[in-house]
């Protein structure tokens, strides 16, 4: 599956496709088609459209087919045009993008052309600031070391620099070759992998000579990135238009779906059921009312039998079925879409939310999830970036055994640190030159001659920084070259490769020739556990092992830095198979990897650095909080273990021995890791509630246990509260979310960096902090933060608040829907079961459009606790978490009280008109009013806080109805007419009202102040609680009362599962003495 | 206590001199206000009683030998169906009273009855051919039928006429509909055309002379009831009863409630301001009120039995995870 470009060549022109961007999902003729296709994939929209098929049918429609056609058109219309909007501007930018004017080379003539007229194997010429129109391998730039520097920020978010080098082949091309270059680049079918392109180039004669020349990713210019400082730079369109790599990547995310949709969904399934069982009971009778009593009617004149058509027996049921279509509500989705947008302002609008320092809001990406914000049960947290700061600063180091920095805290101020260097100690020189070279940090000057570090890694900024400071300074790079000042005089590198960081090798090294003298070197630097193996024997190894550990006491994390000569034939016979591994097309990374191994052995260790991160603003505070709001915290972290316990210490995840242990899985062998991971289970399912138990493994062991124990480790994670997973990898994080939903939890990964993303696309809900790292993992995110406290809001007061309202307005949409449906039932036997409507259309229509979503909406208003008192006591959480407002009991209640309700509105009316007022217009509106009545009592009674817009609206609703059906009523050409004139000056209609209310609410009322003294939920309590304190007098009854609910609260949680235990462990030193 | 206006004049306006005159120019003008004599409406806080009169008469209007045979009774048009009764007045009757029939089991709300109408032919003469919804008594012999349908087709036609003593009371027909349906619902220039000219023979039949507006019997019918017992308007008598009058009633029993079993009664009653004799509502509001009472009686008895404790606030409340 290659792909072979041939450049300048118009022979392969058209075999693919142009430079046409379309991120469109429709066109102007398919738009129809596809997005009604799109709509009724839908369940509930193929429901209402059959419903409203059927209603065409005028033999069994008992209301006018408008009912039902006229809001499915509104939702249609809406979403389509929303879609069609936002395809609109799609198209705008698209057509933008397409139309750019772009200079191309051909034959050595520049000529300009539209964006989207390139076509593969076209020389592309750039300039300084250009945006890159399509996937390009550089084959030239005007800088003489044959580098360009790109802004990859639209791509991958991250904001550095990064370094392109033209192909070795094609360096010694001068301008007007370049202009006629011929050539093929063989290179793989399009992907969506930006970190890869496994390619080769060969140039044509008569330029050069036929050989084969690697490619890599470094040697491409990917659509959408920016051309910096460099003034021009061209290069040969490999992947077009939406083949590129960024067009290949793009693409919709599949919409997450709530726990509360899920709900929704299962309870809309239901009452399907419910429906289906009613219509084929009532149908059922109908038939049979209309053989034993309907045939005898005269008045209705039923057809003699044989003059009836063969489905006959279908007829009434069916009518039913139309009758009862009501019970699923239609507005429900559109609602809870218009709740869940203003959920997701409320989250950008947050001022609270705002990050002064770094002038970043909160915002939500996906607006459809705020409730399971309110759900979270455990959140698997980054570590560098996220709780730290990720600003690093080297603040000890240890050389050749000697400790600097321990007297003051800071190395690079330390004394004998400054004069080991003026003595020119050659330890600490080459210590010095491995922090300065050994990176791919990107030095630029300013105009003033300052120099100034761009770093993917804030690691090697910090390390090449510190460098500098002890005179050891990096002034300039390119694709071969260093320049170094030292204590004044400048020394030049010959960088001849470099063996790149990948997460697998845990370190890098580059290969340098000294300018002087010659000699090459191999410079490395990486994770202790990495580098140390490689060290030469016999060097003193205890005393760095000392080091590291006393340095991963203090939360700092170590680098070890070593170092290496080469000869010069032992490197060239190296070189060649590391350029042979470059090359080849398939397995490539692990080719590299095993050809670096050969090179990087026997390594001269020259001491650890130590970098300090400080933890970032009011982190303890906020795990504090989310951990005693029943959430367990995890960290996941690529440091090193004891980096991550003493982080994890002083932000609180784990409290020092002897409230908490921490239990080690780990060992030499997988026996002895999956023997340690039985002990640990057995640990924690047998102690004592009192301590805190957390577990510790690192990426090994895990890899291990995923291999031959996943079950027991599924079942050791639903037991700990608490982890710290050290050592992981972007994969090991994700799967560890995996496993946690796949045991049914609900998770939300928070993290800032690339590595974090898959995590945070697999996770329930993906946090990302807008942060150092760049924006990679806030724009893969669901919602993106500017640090981390701000979680604590999001969780404890959006999501908790998105939930809440949501659970209200959702079964609020199922109980009026009902209500009405069932008073067209109880209809029903008043009728002789012939599906006879009682509501007229223009009511049934308004009803559920205007009488009765308006007022629902105000719930978004709605706050049952205030805030602080949520901070306060964050145990009511677990509320919502366990899903208290939401689940088929509370439904139950929804749907007695519906039913309930229904019995008292029908019963009063045909009570109190009946006889000589039994007049079809009259009673219906009576019963239509008395649904209104009853629906502004519920909503009011189920508010617990009322602004002005909750007012406003429930009772200008209530006066609207009243004016709307006043102005129906004088219209003489509908069924209404005069009729609420009728019913307004008669004083039994208002004392029937009166009587609906007292009846349908007295119960509801009555209930509920039983249940608020004598079992009050945590919510009514903390209602209580907070009532009083506003009072002055704070009476003991309400002290004991506090204790006595956070015990409750707290305890709750052990009933977590059966078999729950809190967390029992040897501690870590024990667990790794055995 | 009917104030007379003599005895503001006194005395003195027997005497007849022109002292008296002069009296009489200071004689303090009269107005309703000065003399406490404004318009007052007094209400009594008493019950405001309704009299009602119910008389079923489907059976008792049969001739005994045809009681077997209520049906082929009641479709032989060769037998006389006049059907003479006396009714007594329990108490004392205020005019208005209304004259009411009520059915019984007749499902004016049927989904086949309901919609068997044409508004649009009833209030437009231009209509009358429109009898879309009218099926299956729409047309006789291609030609429309005016009022079309089988709410109209199926009119009530038995008659009441009323006697006390020898004299006839007046029964008032006239404004027994209402006046916006009048108006605006059935038309002034619609006359009825092949009303009742099928081989089935419906309800009632109507005057093609008259116009639909003031067929006020048809009007009346065709607001059709909402549940299967209803009363409708028949008419009024415009003069009082009195407790233990007799009053003749003659009825012509036309109307077909055998077959499905249905009674029929005639109702004569007065209104109060609710209506007609409901006592639906007053018992709701006592029971309600009766709950209430009950609820606080037993909340007091709880109070006293098992009184707040500082305990209530925070009780034991488990907040189980859902099972996984």
């Amino acid at each position: 599956m290659k792909r072979f470009v041939y450049i300048n060549d118009d022979s392969c022109r058209y075999s693919y496709c142009d430079n046409r961007i379309s991120n469109t999902k429709y066109s102007l003729w398919n738009f129809l088609p596809k997005n009604l296709w799109e709509q009724f994939r839908r369940f509930m929209n193929q429901y209402f459209l059959l419903i409203a098929c059927l209603q065409l049918w005028s033999r069994i429609t008992p209301v006018s087919p408008a009912t039902t056609w006229g809001p499915l058109i509104i939702i249609f219309i809406v979403s389509a045009s929303k879609e069609a909007w936002d395809d609109y501007n799609r198209y705008l930018s698209d057509k933008k993008a397409n139309e750019r004017k772009i200079w191309l080379v051909k034959d050595g003539i520049h000529r300009q052309i539209k964006a989207q007229e390139i076509h593969v194997g076209d020389v592309v010429w750039l300039h300084e600031n250009d945006e890159i129109p399509c996937d390009l391998v550089l084959i030239g730039t005007s800088d003489p070391q044959g580098i360009c520097y790109v802004e990859t920020a639209a791509l991958d978010g991250e904001t550095d620099l990064k370094t392109r080098i033209i192909p070795t082949i094609s360096a010694n091309l001068s301008v007007e070759q370049l202009g006629k270059v011929k050539g093929v680049v063989e290179c793989p079918n399009p992907d969506n992998d930006i970190r890869r392109f496994d390619a080769n180039m060969r140039l044509f004669l008569p330029i050069i000579d036929n050989e084969k020349c690697p490619l890599t990713i470094n040697n491409t210019l990917l659509q959408s990135c920016y051309l910096r400082y460099t003034e021009w730079a061209c290069g040969v369109a490999v992947y077009t238009g939406n083949e590129t790599k960024s067009g290949m990547s793009r693409g919709a995310a599949e919409p997450k779906l709530t726990a509360a949709d899920a709900i929704i969904d299962k309870l809309t399934i239901a009452i399907f059921m419910f429906q289906i069982v009613v219509v084929l009971v009532l149908g059922y009778f109908g038939n049979a009312w209309k053989y034993t009593q309907g045939l005898k009617q005269w008045y209705l004149m039923y057809p003699v039998e044989g003059e009836a058509p063969w489905y006959d027996f279908s007829i009434i049921p069916l009518r039913f079925e139309l009758l009862c279509s009501i019970m699923i509500p239609i507005s429900i989705k559109v609602t809870l879409d218009l709740a869940k947008g203003v959920y997701a302002k409320f989250i950008d609008w947050d001022e609270q939310m705002f990050d002064w320092e770094t002038n970043t809001p909160a915002h939500s990406a996906n607006t459809a999830i705020s409730e399971d914000l309110g759900h979270v049960e455990y959140i698997l947290s980054d570590k560098t970036g996220t709780l730290t700061e990720n600003k690093m600063i080297l603040k000890r180091c240890c050389i050749s055994g000697t400790l600097y920095g321990n007297d003051n805290g800071d190395a690079l101020n330390d004394v004998r640190l400054v004069n080991a260097i003026s003595s020119n100690d050659p330890d600490v020189i080459k210590f010095l030159l491995v922090m300065a070279l050994c990176n791919t940090v990107v030095p630029i000057k300013s105009n003033d001659d300052t120099v100034s570090y761009k770093a993917q890694s804030q690691d090697e900024e910090a390390l090449v920084n510190a460098a500098a400071n002890l005179n050891m300074m990096l002034i300039s790079k390119d694709s071969s070259t260093a320049e170094i000042c030292f204590n004044g005089s400048k020394f030049r590198y010959e960088l001849l490769d470099i063996l790149e960081f990948t997460s697998d090798r845990k370190r890098m090294s580059v290969v340098v020739k000294e300018g002087q003298t010659g000699k090459i070197l191999l410079l490395s630097k990486g994770a202790d556990e990495a580098l140390l193996p490689l060290a030469c024997p016999g060097q003193q190894i205890q005393k760095y092992l000392e080091a590291v550990e006393m340095y991963s006491q203090l939360g700092l994390r170590t680098l070890c830095l070593g170092w290496h000569d080469l000869k010069e034939s032992e490197y060239k016979e190296w070189s060649k198979n590391f350029q042979e591994a470059s090359c080849s097309l398939d397995n490539r990374e692990f080719k590299i990897a095993e050809v670096c191994h050969s090179l990087e052995r026997d390594l001269h260790i020259l001491g650890f650095t130590a970098i300090e991160d400080c933890l970032q603003d009011g982190v303890p505070e906020t795990i504090k909080l989310l951990r005693n709001a029943g959430i367990n915290v995890w960290m996941l972290t690529g440091d090193k273990q004891n980096t991550a316990i003493q982080i994890g210490l002083l932000c609180n995840l784990i409290t020092s021995e002897p409230n908490s242990q921490l239990l080690s899985i780990s060992g030499k062998t997988e026996e002895d890791i999956l023997r340690s991971l039985e002990r640990a289970l057995l640990i924690m399912k047998n102690t004592s509630e009192t301590k805190d138990l957390a577990f510790v493994l690192d990426g090994w062991a895990l890899e291990v246990i995923l291999k031959h124990s996943k079950e027991s480790f599924t079942r050791l994670a639903m037991l700990s509260k608490t982890a710290i997973c050290c050592r992981m990898t972007p994969l090991q994080k994700a799967q560890l979310v995996a496993i946690l939903k796949s045991a049914g939890y609900l998770t939300l990964a928070i993290g800032d960096g690339g590595n974090d993303v898959r995590m945070i696309q697999e996770a329930n809900i993906g946090v990302g902090i807008s942060g150092r790292e760049g924006l990679q993992a806030a724009r893969a995110a669901d919602y993106s933060i500017g640090k981390f406290k701000f979680l604590k809001r999001l969780i404890l007061i959006h999501g908790r608040y998105s939930y809440n309202r949501t659970a209200f307005i959702s079964q609020y949409s199922f109980y009026k829907s009902l209500l009405i449906c069932f008073i067209q039932i109880l209809f029903a036997f008043l009728s002789g079961l012939s599906g006879t409507s009682l509501f007229n259309s223009i009511s049934l229509m308004a009803y559920n459009v205007f009488y009765t979503s308006l007022p629902v909406m105000t719930i978004i208003f709605d706050k049952d606790i205030s805030e602080t008192t949520v901070m306060q006591y964050p145990q009511i959480l677990l509320h919502s978490q366990a899903g208290r407002l939401l689940n088929p009991t509370t439904f139950c209640g929804w749907f007695g009280c519906s039913l309930y309700h229904a019995l008292v509105i029908f019963f009063i009316t045909i009570c109190a008109y009946s006889d000589e007022k039994s007049e079809m217009q009259e009673l219906s509106m009576v019963a239509l009013s008395g649904c209104i009545w009853l629906q502004a009592f519920v909503v009011t009674m189920d508010t617990n806080s009322f602004t002005y817009p909750q007012i406003l609206l429930i009772w200008g609703n209530f006066v609207a109805f009243y004016m709307i059906n006043l102005i129906l009523s004088a219209i003489p050409s509908l069924q209404l007419y005069t009729i609420m004139f009728h019913l307004c000056s008669q004083p039994s209609y208002w004392i029937s009202m009166a009587l609906t209310v007292a009846v349908g609410m007295g119960p509801v009322v009555a209930f509920r102040y039983f249940k608020n003294l004598y079992q009050p939920s945590a919510i009514n309590i903390l209602q209580q609680i907070e009532q009083s304190n506003g009072s002055i007098q704070t009476s003991g009854n309400l002290e004991s009362a506090r204790a006595n609910l956070l015990n409750l609260l707290t305890g709750s949680r052990k009933n977590r599962d059966s078999y729950y235990h809190p967390l029992l462990s040897d501690s870590a030193e024990s667990a790794r003495t055995d | 206590m009917v104030p007379s206006n003599g005895d503001t004049a006194g005395p003195s306006s027997s005497q007849d001199d022109p002292a008296a005159t002069m009296k009489k120019r200071n004689r303090p003008q009269y107005h309703p206000f000065t003399q406490q004599q404004l318009p007052a409406c007094k209400p009594i806080l008493a019950p405001q009683t309704v009299v009602e009169v119910v008389y079923q008469y489907e059976t008792s209007c049969i001739p005994g030998y045809m009681l077997d045979n209520e049906v082929a009774y009641i479709q032989n048009p060769s037998i006389d169906k006049t059907c003479t009764r006396i009714l007594k007045v329990p108490k004392d009757m205020k005019h208005p009273i209304y004259i009411y029939y009520q059915l019984d089991k007749f499902y004016q709300n049927h989904r086949r009855y309901v919609k068997s109408r044409n508004d649009k032919q009833l209030i437009n003469p231009k209509e009358a051919n429109n009898t879309q919804y009218c099926k299956p008594e729409a047309t006789e012999h291609g030609s429309p039928v005016v009022p079309c349908g089988l709410v109209a087709w199926s009119l009530f036609n038995d008659t009441y006429s009323f006697a006390r003593g020898n004299k006839e009371l007046r029964v008032h027909k006239r404004g027994i509909s209402w006046r916006s349906e009048r108006e605006h619902i059935f038309g002034k220039q619609v006359f009825p055309r092949n009303f009742q000219k099928g081989a089935l023979i419906g309800g009632g039949t109507l005057d093609p002379g008259i116009p639909l507006s003031e067929q006020e019997d048809l009007i009346v019918w065709m607001r059709t009831a909402a549940l299967p017992t209803f009363r409708k308007l028949y008419g009024r008598i415009q003069v009082d009863l009195r407790a233990g009058e007799l009053i003749t009633v003659t009825m012509q029993n036309n109307y077909n409630t055998y077959s499905f079993g249905g009674k029929k009664a005639l109702v004569l009653s007065t209104a109060g301001v609710l209506g007609g004799k409901n006592s639906f509502l007053g018992r709701g509001y006592v029971i309600v009120g009766l709950a209430c009472l009950l609820l606080a009686l037993l909340l007091t008895m709880l109070c006293l039995v098992f009184p707040l404790k500082e305990e209530h606030l925070a009780l034991q409340y488990p907040l189980p995870r859902p099972a996984r």
